[in-house]
């Protein structure tokens, strides 16, 4: 029986942002579909409307012809749309079989006999009895197929399934999807993996800031077209101007290695790069291949061997943040309300958070309220903060004008390096041009940035080096203007 | 039709209004409980709230315990308000309790002015000891502190008990489980003739004070909130993280301490079975319902200290069990937290449209 999945002018706007802009594609069973693009791009918040966690705003979607109404996740169930996300949702204390049969109705004895004829089909081998905690990463993963599975679905979607897996167990499950793909089960694959798509899908659908791109055979498209499809052909490649930058170096990180106990946490590998004073390094990469470890590595958060990083001439690898601001560094971290600032308290209050020993903030251990207050101002009128009221709590400023806050909190003490990460993510057109402009300012003042971002249009813009992140390694390090697009698609995807 | 509605931010004046709707609702849920027993709903809440301090002696017993639920809740402020989870109090105050009950001891045939102050700062000392280690165990093992210190609570009643019974007790005692009377210099002297208020209350006054001055004006106070919004912020914002949380856990072991001490060397003047009727417990529910404010607390530790001798007076008037006085400590917890709902959340009326 042939399945047909039509998405109709989806539209679905958050605060700031609109995440699906007038979608639509279709699909027919038979064939693997990947859904590709870069971290924001929109596909997430596409599946999930798909799977009935998102509602969405305007449009409307199709089965079979047949509207759907998907108003949470037990629809999409109902409807034969079976789901397998990033992260598992498995209870990791009970067994294979009870997290197989938890959310079924059915008789146990019917359901041991289908997951039986399930296993056997496709070769599954998983001890049903052994608890989940003791599976691998890809065991686990085969858990989720086999519950999807047994409600027998037309349509089944892969969230990112290969972030997880090795080597061995990628190429395990691609067999099995194409297996089902040739059973009549349409398979819908979300990926900014370029390789993975070449390697499993027929045809790809690309999206971009919210936006489709392109829908197209695979065999019309190569590793560099679908690249520059993901990344944006359109973006004009303002440089800028190129100062005489000096060849002083600031900061040299050797042999930085960090070992996460976190299984969601990444690995970051041989570090090693060297920063001039006055340039601007950008890291490139999809997110969850190290940033956020790395930003915390520089930063101080995490600490790390004494000879590791050598600052202004100084080893500071073992020293915490504070201690690295009276070295001269500055941090903007990528989550503004959870990290750089808190949302809850006074404007002035998150400037204390910046706390310098010749800033005079907290004399002899008390809070000297008048001088926070004083320099809190000045941060104000300096760097164009929308509000005169520094007694506000800061989650009445928009995102625009709490990044230049934290900018401001940063910079107002002319640091010699600035750390930021993702610096403009979800902020306005308007915002972003501000912080741009700032940055590129503090380069003429032949003070040095490290971006990390993953937004390649500002790194193409900012940056004077470009390096990329993936799987918590960093590429060589390349002159801003012998990258292109298509070079930084390439490495971002992991290839060479 | 009503609908709940999300706040757009936690309302200021709920914030402070949710402690009193939750006492209100004790109330009203109190009465329905002594209706039920049989009791007139009015009459018995007479007995429970009104009557124990009706007079001199019931407002100085109000006070006498109020005074512990203040100076530990006091101190666990410091803890919660650091996302610290010490739930120990009656460990830290039955060890101080014991430390201080032991200096006491060695001195039960001296007198001297130098004594007291000892004694005293024995408890505090025994207070942080006993706090120091689910706090060094958290920073270092990654331990959980909550376990830990509920834990630690009845080792330390184990030990106090051990002692009472074996080596401390009083040789003279008959068998009592409990030890020699501790000497005139080594007790809190009573505030006023008959009554038994003693001077640990300027402790637990003290202890506001400081705390208050602590939270607001210094930076180990604004370390402490930063911490309690955010632990990633604080740890961005370069704060040492295990320095604070052994800091607020000694600072909470030695007010629980200091409780400890006000118990044994006030009215009482000797250690034995049991120091505390759960106090360290209780000081938790006080320092929700005071909001971790040292005013609030204030309040709060009043509030709650009626519940223990609402529960005294109910058994010798109305021949119910005095842990009645339980129940009311838990509704109040109970109707605190719902009420926290509506931090949050807002009841929106809306007309019926169709």
């Amino acid at each position: 029986m042939n399945t047909n999945l039509k998405i109709s002018n989806v539209t679905k706007i958050y605060p700031g942002c609109v995440a699906n802009d007038d979608v639509s594609l279709e699909f027919n069973s038979g064939k693997i579909y990947a859904l590709l693009g870069e971290n924001g791009a929109g596909k997430s918040t596409l599946v999930k409307i798909l799977s009935g966690v998102v509602i969405p705003d305007e449009g409307k979607i199709y089965l079979n012809k047949n509207i759907l109404k998907l108003n949470s996740p037990s629809d999409a169930k109902k409807n034969d749309i079976g789901m397998v996300f990033q992260h598992f949702n498995l209870f990791e204390t009970l067994s294979v079989f009870e997290n197989l049969i938890i959310d079924s109705d059915e008789q146990r004895e019917n359901l041991k006999e289908k997951i039986d004829t399930i296993m056997k089909k496709y070769n599954f081998s998983v001890d049903l009895d052994v608890p989940v905690l003791n599976l691998s990463a890809g065991q686990k993963q085969k858990v989720e197929i086999i519950r999807c599975l047994i409600r027998s679905p037309k349509v089944l979607i892969m969230d990112e399934p290969t972030s997880v897996l090795t080597e061995q167990e990628t190429s395990e499950l691609f067999l099995s999807l194409k297996k089902f793909s040739e059973e009549g089960i349409l398979i819908i694959y979300i990926t900014h993996k370029l390789k993975e798509v070449m390697q499993l899908c027929d045809e790809v659908a690309v999206m971009r800031r919210g936006k489709l791109v392109s829908v197209s055979q695979i065999n019309n498209e190569n590793i560099e077209s679908l690249a520059n499809k993901m990344v944006g052909q359109d973006l004009k490649t303002i440089k800028k101007k190129k100062e005489n930058t000096s060849s002083e170096q600031l900061i040299i990180i050797t042999n930085l290695n960090f070992t996460s106990e976190d299984p969601f946490e990444t690995n970051l590998v041989d570090i090693n790069f060297s920063l001039n004073r006055g340039e601007c390094l950008g890291i490139a990469g999809i997110s969850g291949n190290g940033q956020s470890e790395l930003f915390q590595v520089l930063s101080g958060e995490i600490i790390s061997n004494k000879n590791s990083i050598e600052f202004n001439k100084n080893f500071i690898g073992n020293l915490n943040p504070q201690e690295r601001r009276e070295y001269l560094m500055a941090f903007s971290p990528e989550d503004r309300l959870e990290q750089a600032a808190i949302p809850q308290m006074a404007i002035f209050e998150n400037v204390a958070l910046n706390n310098f020993k010749s800033s005079n903030f907290f004399n002899n251990g008390l809070i000297n309220e008048s001088k926070i207050k004083e320099h809190s101002k000045k941060i104000i009128s300096e760097f164009n903060v929308n509000t005169d009221n520094i007694d506000l709590k800061s989650q009445f400023l928009s995102g625009g004008n709490l990044q230049k806050l934290i900018i401001g909190r940063e910079l107002i003490t002319s640091p010699d390096l600035l750390i930021c990460f993702n610096p403009t993510w979800g902020l306005d057109v308007g915002a972003i041009n501000y912080i741009h402009e700032t940055l590129i300012k503090i380069n003429e003042q032949n003070k040095s940035i490290i971006l990390i971002s993953t937004d390649t249009d500002e790194l193409l813009k900012l940056s004077d080096k470009i390096s990329v992140i993936h799987r918590g390694k960093l590429s060589k390090i390349m002159n801003a203007e012998d990258v292109t697009s298509e070079k930084l698609g390439i490495l971002m995807g992991g290839g060479n | 039709m009503i609908k709940i509605v999300k706040r757009d931010q936690p309302s200021k004046a709920i914030f402070f209004f949710t402690p009193v709707l939750a006492i209100f609702l004790t109330l009203i849920a109190g009465g329905i409980i002594f209706y039920i027993l049989g009791f007139k709903p009015f009459e018995a809440l007479k007995f429970f709230f009104i009557v124990p301090i009706a007079d001199k002696y019931g407002f100085s017993e109000l006070l006498l315990k109020a005074t512990p639920l203040c100076l530990i809740a006091i101190g666990l402020s410091f803890c919660f308000k650091s996302n610290n989870w010490n739930i120990g109090a009656e460990g830290q105050l039955t060890f101080g309790a014991i430390v201080s009950g032991g200096v006491a001891l060695l001195f039960y045939d001296q007198e001297g002015f130098y004594i007291l102050p000892i004694v005293i700062l024995a408890g505090a000392i025994g207070g942080m000891i006993y706090a120091s280690i689910p706090a060094i165990l958290k920073t270092y093992f990654n331990t959980n502190e909550i376990l830990v210190s509920l834990m630690l609570v009845y080792v330390s009643k184990l030990i106090l008990d051990y002692l009472v019974v074996g080596p401390w007790s009083n040789p003279e005692g008959f068998n009592f489980p409990e030890t020699r009377q501790f000497s005139d210099s080594a007790r809190l002297p009573l505030l006023f003739e008959g009554l038994r208020i003693h001077a640990g209350i300027f402790l637990a006054l003290a202890a506001v004070v400081i705390s208050w001055f602590v939270f607001y004006k210094t930076y180990l106070g604004f370390q402490m909130k930063v911490s309690g919004f955010s632990l990633k912020t604080a740890k961005y914002a370069g704060y040492k993280g295990k320095k604070m949380i052994i800091l607020v856990f000694l600072i909470s072991g030695a007010c629980a301490g200091l409780a400890g001490v006000g118990e044994i060397t006030g009215p009482i003047g000797q250690l034995h079975r049991e120091v505390s009727p759960d106090y360290g417990f209780t000081a938790i529910i006080v320092a929700f319902l005071g909001r971790l404010h040292p005013v609030g607390i204030i309040f709060a530790s009043l509030v709650v200290a009626i519940t223990y001798l609402g529960a005294e007076t109910a058994q010798i008037f109305m021949q119910i069990p005095k842990y009645t006085g339980q129940v009311f400590q838990g509704m109040i917890l109970f109707f605190l937290l719902a009420s926290d709902y509506l931090l949050f959340f807002k009841f929106k009326l809306i007309g019926s449209k169709k």
